[in-house]
């Protein structure tokens, strides 16, 4: 049996790059870090989109708007808190509890999405005009998503996710969670259809796009080792 | 945990935080007291000592690049083995893997827990932990071989405590079964 002794090629290529490290913040902490920056992403494309609320916000009640948007928020941001766990080396979240995790953020917004129809009919959805309508929605919902995103993937990979899709997609499951839960005051239609293929299709996307970029992170990664 | 494995984790928290300043006395600390368990953890993903070797300088240069995302005072052993699991699998999945066997006389030494050292002799329980699929081993490896808590081994593989410890319970069934059939066999 070989000796415990530091073989001097793994001896060279770790005093060669030795400099004093800070070690990361905890994963709670940067979750703050990400929702500083969330909530002031938020703030911004509001403000630069011009949004307002929707017009029919007294036919809905409290429960719909300001409670279900709170539970939004809070399934968000615990999604966005597993992305930069799952970050970690051995922190990863059971795969069940993940899959649990973003089912609850999708199967919310659909809820609320149907709550909301049988509130209110909101805009009626013409023919002809949904596409456009569409894109405009998903375009807020993109926006609002962002800032949120972005910090929360540039967190991930700062550190050494070991399930790099895993971490982009719960990353992009949060980030969209929260852009929906903010949205869902702006939004003026209450049509199902709308409601299904823009937003949910939104969160989705985005679940895929973090997906994506970790599946690209971990190609990267890989062909460099 | 029982008094010396505080103690040994205590230890390696110490090492680690005095590696994250720039001290090599304490890499190469880290480096000695996990070099053997670690390379016995590997030996269960490709069985062979060489192939080992190499992979466990894989891992410390992997441990090297993610230092940073070690957070003291969390235990140092659930971060170090995921990033071996992982080197591992990297490797496994790149198709590098040779598939020489392996003699008894090659593979690692680790201590065996009594618990275990009541079953067999420690040549034996090897040779028939190899037996066993991936998962179980992997599984009494870290519980029952490294002396981790299911906890610890939930961090590791991604898995709940509670599932950790029924895979353990299933896993040492089949040990046991195996055992029993080995000793038929031999009688």
């Amino acid at each position: 049996m070989s000796s415990n002794s530091l073989p001097a090629s793994l001896r060279e290529a770790i005093s060669e790059d030795l400099t004093p490290v800070k070690p990361l913040p905890a994963w709670w902490m940067r979750t703050i870090y990400a929702l500083v920056v969330a909530a002031a992403g938020l703030a911004v494309i509001i403000a630069l989109f011009e949004l307002s609320l929707r017009p029919d916000m007294d036919q809905l009640p409290m429960w719909l708007t300001w409670g279900c948007t709170a539970v939004q928020l809070v399934v968000g941001v615990i999604l966005i808190g597993m992305a930069l766990r799952e970050a970690v080396p051995g922190n990863r979240a059971p795969t069940g509890t993940a899959s649990l995790a973003v089912a609850t953020g999708v199967v919310m917004q659909v809820l609320v999405g149907i709550a909301t129809r049988m509130h209110s009919p909101g805009v009626p959805l013409e023919k002809g005009t949904g596409f456009g309508i569409g894109i405009g929605c998903s375009a807020h919902d993109g926006a609002l998503a962002l800032p949120a995103l972005v910090m929360t993937l540039w967190l991930v990979f700062r550190a050494l996710p070991l399930r790099p899709s895993v971490a982009g997609l719960l990353g992009g499951a949060g980030a969209a969670v929260t852009a929906d839960a903010v949205n869902h005051f702006i939004c003026p239609m209450s049509d199902l259809r709308h409601v299904l293929v823009w937003h949910t299709g939104m969160i989705l996307g985005l679940m895929l796009l973090g997906w994506v970029t970790g599946k690209v992170w971990e190609w990267k990664r890989f062909n460099q080792d | 945990m029982k008094p010396d494995r505080q103690a040994e984790e205590r230890r390696l928290t110490e090492l680690m935080i005095g590696y994250q300043k720039g001290n090599m006395d304490d890499f190469e600390g880290l480096y000695a007291a996990l070099k053997q368990p670690l390379l016995r953890y590997l030996w269960t993903f490709v069985r062979n000592a060489t192939v080992a070797e190499d992979l466990l300088q894989d891992t410390f240069l992997q441990i090297h690049r993610a230092r940073q995302t070690y957070s003291p005072p969390r235990p140092v052993r659930p971060w170090i083995y995921a990033i071996t699991r992982h080197v591992a699998l990297m490797h496994l999945r790149s198709g590098r893997r040779r598939k020489e066997s392996l003699a008894d006389d090659q593979l690692p030494e680790v201590p065996v827990l009594p618990e275990m050292e009541k079953l067999a002799d420690r040549a034996t329980l090897h040779r028939l932990l190899a037996e066993l699929p991936r998962h179980s081993q992997e599984v009494l490896m870290l519980h029952h071989l490294l002396g981790m808590s299911f906890q610890e081994v939930g961090q590791i593989l991604g898995i709940a405590a509670g599932t950790a410890k029924v895979r353990s319970h299933r896993a040492m069934k089949a040990l046991r079964k195996e055992l029993e059939d080995h000793d038929g066999g031999e009688a």
